[in-house]
């Protein structure tokens, strides 16, 4: 969250992706780094002991919401 | 002495009695669920005139969020945790230390792996406060050890927000979390303090922090042999590596006076224990799969992985009761990325001299 915020403050677009069990977290990030609400994507929980089927289905997942929350479809 | 009625900035709040205040603290979240020393403006004024600090005071930045550390609110946590002024300059110096951008404060407070932070003393500040270094050391020793540690994690709740499920996403913690604090026993042993070998000059009262595990208890009573004894240690540490991380970092020993004299009556320095420790903390990658954590092996089993970069990577610290063949390993949260820092107390090492 925090290098995504850094990056959007240099005008550079981007998207941080959670897990559902980082979702508080990086909302508390948001918040304390001045910019509430700041929209991210969200994949499963735990990403380490996936598969690689799991992984690929989180990685469809994040392309989605990245396309979701950077285009105007 | 600053010599005009200190000027704090901090809000004040009007309770009717010393349980009230304790609600107050406790429903706002702002202590460590014990209950705190109320911080009145007399309290924490008293700690900043002994460290001769005005209350605005810069003491740093923290480097991720860019979040202002003053000194009046370091105090006011200080009063908090139980301090009287003459701790303050060690919670301070502690902070201090934990600014340092190689000691990866954010990271170190907000991981999942939930490590605290282990704070070592060293030099003449340790008897003046009455920190001491001997029995039940890495428990509830002494007053001075118990109230700076939790000074620091009262410090981080209130001043960076690192609380449990907020910034702080520990999943398990360890109780070193409330306080962690130990003093050196410089007065029993023949070996240097930590903080010389850490590169200060002798005699200078000093801080050490690291980013660090619950200590792992070791036990070789049936020996009197250096390199048997380290054994044990160096056992230890490749067991950690084995179940937990294998990256590594500084690891801290703590050596309780019965182990320490077999080593100092052999003529073993802590250079001599840091350099068998080197050689001998090390596991192969393969040996993961003992432990249930064959997937991440893969074809790099044969590769060998030390628990230390350098010898120089381990604090070796004398501390203990003087009676059990007793030790302990203090892991690193993430040693490749957040590295023990050393400052001294109160005076400026290679710092030039102010020009007339």
């Amino acid at each position: 969250m925090h290098d995504a915020i850094t990056a959007e403050r240099l005008k550079v677009p981007a998207i941080g992706v959670m897990t559902t069990r980082f979702v508080s977290a990086a909302e508390l990030m948001s918040r304390v780094l001045g910019m509430p609400g700041y929209p991210f994507a969200v994949i499963p929980h735990p990403v380490s002991s996936a598969t690689d089927d799991g992984l690929r289905e989180m990685a469809a997942i994040a392309i989605g919401e990245v396309k979701r929350l950077l285009l105007r479809l | 002495m600053i010599g005009r009625p200190m000027q704090l900035a901090s809000r004040t709040y009007d309770v009717a009695d010393v349980w009230a205040a304790q609600e107050l603290y406790h429903a706002n979240g702002w202590t460590d669920g014990l209950p705190i020393v109320p911080p009145t403006r007399d309290a924490v004024a008293a700690c900043l005139d002994w460290a001769m600090m005005e209350p605005q005071q810069l003491v740093g930045i923290e480097p991720v969020r860019g979040v202002a550390i003053t000194a009046e609110k370091l105090a006011i946590n200080a009063i908090m945790a139980g301090c009287l002024p003459m701790h303050f300059p060690v919670v301070l110096t502690a902070f201090t230390a934990m600014l340092r951008t190689e000691f990866l404060l954010h990271g170190a407070t907000a991981s999942t792996g939930g490590c605290a932070v282990l704070i070592i003393l060293n030099g003449p500040i340790r008897l003046e406060i009455g920190a001491s270094g001997t029995f039940n050391t890495l428990g509830n020793s002494d007053r001075a050890t118990a109230v700076i540690g939790r000074a620091i994690r009262l410090a981080l709740i209130n001043i960076l927000e690192v609380r449990p499920g907020g910034i702080d996403r520990s999943t398990l913690g360890h109780p070193g979390k409330f306080t962690f604090c130990v003093a050196e026993d410089e007065e029993n042993t023949t070996w240097a303090p930590l903080s010389v070998h850490r590169g200060l000059p002798p005699e200078v009262s000093a801080v050490t922090v690291m980013a660090a595990g619950a200590p792992r208890q070791i036990m070789n009573e049936w020996t009197t042999k250096p390199e048997e004894i380290l054994e044990t240690f160096a056992a230890e540490m490749r067991a950690n590596m084995r179940h937990y991380s294998i990256w590594a970092g500084n690891y801290a020993i703590v050596v309780p006076q019965q182990l320490r004299e077999h080593l100092q009556t052999a003529g073993w320095s802590k250079s001599d224990v840091a350099a068998f420790i080197f050689e001998r903390a090390r596991i192969h990658r393969r040996e993961w799969a003992d432990a249930g954590k064959g997937a991440v092996v893969r074809d790099r089993g044969d590769t060998v992985y030390g628990a230390l970069e350098s010898p120089d990577q381990l604090l070796v610290v004398a501390a203990g009761g003087p009676a059990g063949g007793f030790g302990a390993i203090i892991p690193p949260w993430l040693g490749h990325k957040s590295h023990a820092v050393t400052e001294a107390i109160g005076v400026c090492i290679d710092c030039e001299p102010p020009k007339a």
